[in-house]
């Protein structure tokens, strides 16, 4: 009997810890540098965050691009023929203190800012795929929460933004 | 046993295709260059032609042009019918000059090599030159429009086949390069 109830309570943590693997975990990990530095490792169930996008009030959603809005298929057609053409650098721009790459690898957009005299360094990766949903919503006129998040599970395994400086240094994955 | 692992897994990592690549066929890439040695900068955009194309199957078909073409800094202006007209005749000579306009401050000369248009802008107070060549095709196909129009989307549907400089820009401060090939 004993053998059965402990089964039970031990199928539960391990059935939401495969509810939580299956559908993907957001991280955030921030790391202060120096002595004495923190080192905050915070994990987000994509489910959870799901839900809680959820809850955003129908009007925050709304999003007014203006004279914007009418490019937005044409945006839209440019991720898509995007995604179908072959790896590369698309845009550099070097200038004196600041280097901007952006580039495409694989199924998503790599974004790199350097600011030497700053001491920055700022990659951001974007998924095509949530490119595309973005800008589908967006031409609805309204950019659903939920919708997005759910976009973050076609990019697991993916760092989505790493972010340098000379005091810490933040990192959100998606797993 | 073990320390094949890795190795087994990082040539199927290998072996693995990037998604998004394409394996058959080269895709034709614009690029552009823009260098201002005075401000330490360069800028290198990089498009495939595809991703254009995707662009203008959404553009309109004609962009008006305003009737006009202006050449010189005088507010000297061809009109486009009469472009359409001289083009016609033109076309049917062969290898010739065009336009050519020279004032106090620069040089504007369009002519026909080969299956080439040429346009040479010689700048002379800023030690500038524009030069742009375009296939005979793209020209046919950019007056293809009615009337006061531009048919942009059939030139660039031209452009496609084009391979090299298409527009060259060097003055004193900045260096400007456009040009179509098949690679980073």
């Amino acid at each position: 009997m004993l053998l059965k109830i402990g089964m039970v309570l031990a199928a539960i943590p391990l059935s939401v810890m495969a509810l939580v693997a299956a559908t993907g975990v957001v991280v955030v990990d921030v790391q202060e540098k120096g002595p004495g530095g923190h080192h905050l490792i915070v994990p987000v169930p994509l489910v959870l965050a799901q839900a809680a996008a959820g809850f955003v009030p129908e009007e925050k959603t709304h999003v007014d691009l203006g004279e914007a809005q009418r490019y937005l298929p044409v945006a839209e057609e440019m991720v898509r023929a995007l995604g179908e053409c072959p790896d590369g650098e698309l845009v550099r721009v070097e200038e004196r203190d600041q280097k901007v790459r952006i580039a495409k690898v694989g199924t998503t957009l790599v974004i790199h800012v350097t600011e030497e005299t700053k001491g920055e360094d700022v990659s951001v990766t974007v998924p095509l795929s949530m490119a595309s949903t973005v800008l589908r919503e967006a031409r609805r006129g309204s950019l659903n929460a939920a919708t997005l998040v759910s976009t973050l599970r076609g990019a697991r395994l993916t760092t989505l933004a790493d972010v340098r400086n000379g005091d810490q240094h933040v990192r959100v994955t998606v797993w | 046993m073990k320390r094949y692992v890795p190795m087994a897994l990082a040539l199927a990592v290998a072996l693995v295709p990037a998604p998004g690549v394409k394996a058959e066929g080269k895709t034709a890439w614009i690029h552009v260059r823009v260098e201002e040695p005075g401000k330490e900068s360069k800028v290198s955009v990089n498009i495939p032609l595809p991703v254009a194309e995707a662009a203008l199957a959404l553009a309109p078909e004609t962009v008006a042009s305003g009737g006009c073409i202006h050449l010189g800094s005088k507010g000297r202006k061809l009109s486009l019918v009469d472009l359409r007209r001289a083009w016609k005749e033109l076309r049917a000579t062969g290898d010739a000059e065009i336009v050519s306009v020279e004032d106090r401050d620069q040089t504007v000369k369009i002519d026909r090599l080969g299956d080439k248009v040429r346009i040479h802008v010689e700048g002379r107070a800023k030690a500038e030159s524009i030069n742009v060549e375009i296939p005979t095709t793209a020209v046919d196909a950019l007056l293809s429009g009615e009337g006061e129009t531009f048919n942009l989307r059939g030139a660039l549907a031209e452009i496609r086949n084009l391979r090299g400089d298409i527009v060259r820009v060097d003055d004193r401060d900045s260096k400007v390069r456009i040009w179509i090939d098949e690679g980073i």
